[in-house]
């Protein structure tokens, strides 16, 4: 092929993909309206350019095919009758036929015959032209062109832009922490006092830090108009791939009888082409999932008292640099009857495990390989091939999908992707020695706690807050880190929604909030519920980022210190060392508290009791011996089983821990699993024996 | 394209140096060596084992520290953190092994890639040592291997225990 016919071919497809995908849109709408008006028009404009276009490079049977399509549909213009379905269902398959031959000209591969659609165009009956004008194909008015000065620019240059942007935006927000460092020195040098010397370095002082804010105000403008313009090069509306799907639902409905409308709510949001490019797979598939296993048959729906026609909606939703897309229908729901049998029957899960698993454990059973509810095989579906690849798709795109589905209601998937570009207002909190952000879109307000609004009960403590009794809970409990407390007076409090709902969070302090860029977790960690993200603050540490509705889904939410399970308090400045004592406890049926301090631990221990607390020795500010003493002195923990775990074997360390209180002592290449336990046991025992 | 880390995840210039050298020492492979007949591991002990990875595996040995934990996460996970621009999640290899114990507090990550696309982080006590590992010992080591780990036996008797990480981390996934 001529190497210039084949550039142009390539702009060809890319251009009639996109008038393919209106005409699709405008032929779906006129068989429910007047075939006349702007739609027909831009109707009759498409087809007539892919005729146009076609006949300019050559392609005569695509033109020719084109040119039928004119025919078949043209005399109806001005009609105040909709496009009869036959008509409509031949055009739309001449015009699949005629972009899958564009395709496979321009890949140079085996070319689809023609014949049938052409044919099935002949087979309609002759329309009486309409008695209103009938405009000319050629007097429309042409569609416009791209610019003709445009350049090409390769995917990976626009993705290396797009990583420079970020550093960009990191260096600004390190601006930001030099101007905070500057005040702090300032500061010191106020408190020095006003002599003339220092007067001078204040002086200077000051300057750089006005330099350093105006500098930082210029690189938040260079950021933000560099990513308003990467944004319109490297973006395209999700209408786009959207759109066509109303073409696979009236498909649909049609095979199966179903009656379905599609309603689309942010189709106008602008994503990143890669990402639209590998969700339209998955968009497919859920909604032909939504068709044909989530709506019932008109009849059946009629008799369930909904309305004949199901609801499919899509809703596209961008928060900061996050994505939230929804495929939701209006059918039956996840049926887990029909989910339980065919992992039986398939092997899945033995029946034990299937026993004990939660609605919501059920429910990841769909995106298992292979796995379906269906004994048939259609055309739609049946082949266990499909919501797995959902899965890694949208995986591949480092974002992660959920499934929500009320029986008799509908079901939910919910696809959480990252945005390339844009960044999220967080509130950054301090719970423990855990940095934590909170999207500052589900934080309605903060206050402190004060004795007179809380109503502390057996079960649970509620927030009188602007005459509303909202449910406190303590974020440092909700992710594990400890047992739930009461907040303290003056304790910060935030109120938080999400899906409807209100709580009040108590936390330890509010750092501030920050422009952050929030990040997908990586694989190993990416599926825990209470995590969007995490993102790089100023020093370079990363923060990770809450899901506001885990936050307020109080029942969905697996217990954290079930009531009757044994507690252990780890104790330990090492991150491994912490997450090996809570490997072998939590497998004997421990909940385990860590703490990376023994400030931290006595902290701790101030709120909640524990059966029994591993602590290692060599611990910086205070020692293993220290916090032992420390608690052997407190009248609520001096006869709490205390087990002191040491780098070194030594028979001084040994001593000295029974001096102060310890119950046992092990070294830590001792910590093998059974010595551990059985170690923890032995001084469980022995502090029994003493009381 | 640039190739330094970014100034937030650099360490300090004498450290970065140091891991530098270090990593690029545990890169080389000695001249005078057998190419064909060995297998290139980087060796570092858990505990009282001797354990090793596959050189080609190993993208770098960095302190471990300016780790992020992540509540709620399985206790094998350590927490995650920036390596070149990607965040990358931290493993403690001893809990993968199922409960090992140890010498001294691990200080070292090793930054590999198990062979799916994407890179983990093991902790281990010390900065590793490559070793050849004569080929044949290997193959026979992984061919009585029932699990994640493959027993090498090396002349003198002194054993060195080969992971498989991708096999490990797989297994850890399934339970």
């Amino acid at each position: 092929m001529d190497p210039l016919l084949e550039q142009l071919l390539t702009g060809f497809v890319d251009e009639s993909q996109e008038i393919y995908e209106r005409i699709t849109r405008n032929l779906i709408e006129l068989e429910n309206a007047p075939a006349q008006g702007t739609r027909f028009d831009d109707l009759a404009r498409g087809l007539h350019t892919l005729k146009g276009s076609a006949a300019t490079l050559g392609l005569d049977e695509l033109a020719d095919l084109a040119h039928r399509m004119e025919d078949a549909i043209l005399p109806l213009r001005g009609s105040a009758q909709p496009l009869p379905p036959p008509l409509a269902d031949a055009v739309l398959k001449s015009l699949d036929t005629w972009m899958a031959r564009l395709r496979a000209t321009a890949a140079k591969t085996e070319l689809p015959d023609l014949r049938p659609a052409l044919q099935l165009l002949t087979q309609q009956p002759a329309i009486e032209p309409a008695e209103v004008r009938r405009a000319e194909p050629a007097e429309l008015e042409e569609p416009q062109t791209a610019e003709e000065t445009s350049w090409r620019v390769s995917t990976r240059q626009v993705i290396a832009l797009l990583h420079e942007v970020e550093r960009l935006r990191e260096v600004r927000l390190r601006l930001d922490e030099r101007r905070r460092d500057l005040d702090k020195a300032a500061h010191q040098i106020d408190r020095l006092g006003t002599q003339v010397q220092t007067a001078e370095a204040r002086a200077v002082l000051m300057s750089m830090r006005r330099a350093l804010g105006s500098d930082g105000e210029e690189a938040a403008d260079i950021v933000s108009s560099m990513e308003d313009g990467l944004k319109a090069i490297s973006t395209m509306p999700v209408r786009t791939v959207i759109e066509p799907l109303r073409r696979a639902v009236r498909d649909l409905t049609k095979a199966t009888g179903k009656l379905a409308r599609l309603s689309v709510v942010g189709a106008e949001v602008s994503l990143d082409r890669r990402v639209l490019e590998q969700l339209r797979g998955p968009l497919v598939h859920l909604v032909r999932n939504a068709v044909d296993h989530g709506l019932e048959m008109p009849e059946v729906r009629e008799k369930a008292g909904k309305y004949r026609e199901g609801a499919l909606t899509i809703r596209v939703e961008q928060q900061g640099n996050m994505l939230f897309i929804e495929v939701a229908d209006d059918g039956s729901g996840i049926d887990l009857t029909r989910i339980r049998e065919a992992a039986l029957r398939r092997g899945v899960a033995p029946v034990e495990e299937l026993a004990t698993m939660t609605t919501a454990q059920m429910h990841q059973l769909i995106f298992r390989p292979g796995f379906t509810t269906r004994t048939d095989v259609t055309d739609v579906s049946g082949r266990g091939v499909g919501l797995d690849v959902v899965r890694d798709q949208v995986h591949a795109l480092h974002g992660h999908v959920e499934v929500l589905s009320v029986p008799g209601q509908g079901t939910r998937f919910i696809l959480t992707l990252p945005a390339e570009l844009g960044s999220s207002p967080v509130l950054v909190v301090r719970c423990g020695e855990h940095q934590l952000g909170l999207p500052m879109a589900a934080v309605e307000s903060s206050r402190v706690a004060r004795a007179r609004d809380l109503r502390v009960g057996r079960a649970r403590v509620q927030l009188e807050h602007q005459q509303q009794l909202l449910p406190v809970q303590d974020l440092g409990a909700l992710v594990g880190l400890r047992q739930p407390e009461a907040p303290a007076d003056g304790q910060p409090i935030l109120i938080v929604h999400a899906q409807g709902r209100r709580l009040a969070l108590s936390v330890d302090e509010v750092i501030g909030d920050k422009e952050l860029v929030i990040r997908p977790l990586p694989m190993e960690v990416r599926d825990l519920p209470a995590w969007q993200g995490a993102a790089t603050l100023a020093r370079g540490e990363l923060v990770l980022i809450l899901r506001p509705d885990f936050l307020v889904n109080l029942e969905a939410r697996p217990e954290s210190g079930v009531t009757g399970t044994r507690r252990a308090l780890v104790v330990d400045d090492s991150l491994t060392a912490r997450a090996l004592h809570r490997t072998t406890l939590e497998a004997a049926g421990y909940t385990v508290h860590t703490a990376a301090s023994a400030k931290q631990a006595l902290e701790q221990l101030r709120h909640a009791a524990y059966d029994v607390m591993v602590t290692d020795i060599g611990m910086e500010e205070m020692d293993g011996f220290e916090l032992t003493a420390a608690v052997r002195q407190r009248p609520e923990t001096d006869g709490m089983p205390i087990l002191l775990v040491s780098a070194r074997d030594s028979e001084t360390d040994r001593r000295r821990g029974a001096s102060v209180g310890a119950d046992g002592f092990l070294t830590k290449k001792d910590c093998v699993s059974g010595r551990l336990l059985s170690e923890v046991s032995a001084v469980i025992a022995r502090r029994k024996g003493l009381s | 394209m640039k190739t330094q880390p970014r100034q937030e995840e650099a360490f300090a210039p004498e450290l970065n140096a140091l891991l530098e050298r270090r990593a690029a020492r545990v890169r080389e492979k000695p001249s005078d060596a057998g190419e064909e007949s060995v297998l290139w591991v980087a060796e570092f002990p858990v505990g009282e084992d001797n354990y090793a990875i596959p050189l080609d595996l190993l993208r770098a040995a960095v302190p471990l520290r300016m780790v992020t934990p992540v509540p709620l996460s399985p206790p094998h996970v350590i927490g995650i953190l920036r390596f070149q621009g990607q965040i990358v999640t931290a493993l403690s290899l001893a809990s993968l092994l199922g409960g090992r114990g140890w010498r001294e507090d691990p200080a070292v990550l090793l930054v590999v890639d198990p062979g799916f696309g994407r890179l983990v982080a093991v902790d281990c006590e010390r900065i590793p040592k490559p070793v050849g590992l004569p080929l044949k010992q290997v193959e026979d080591a992984r061919a009585k291997a029932t699990g994640a780990v493959a027993e090498v036996t090396l002349p003198g008797l002194r054993q060195v225990q080969l992971l498989d990480l991708r096999e490990l981390m797989d297994r850890r996934e399934k339970r």
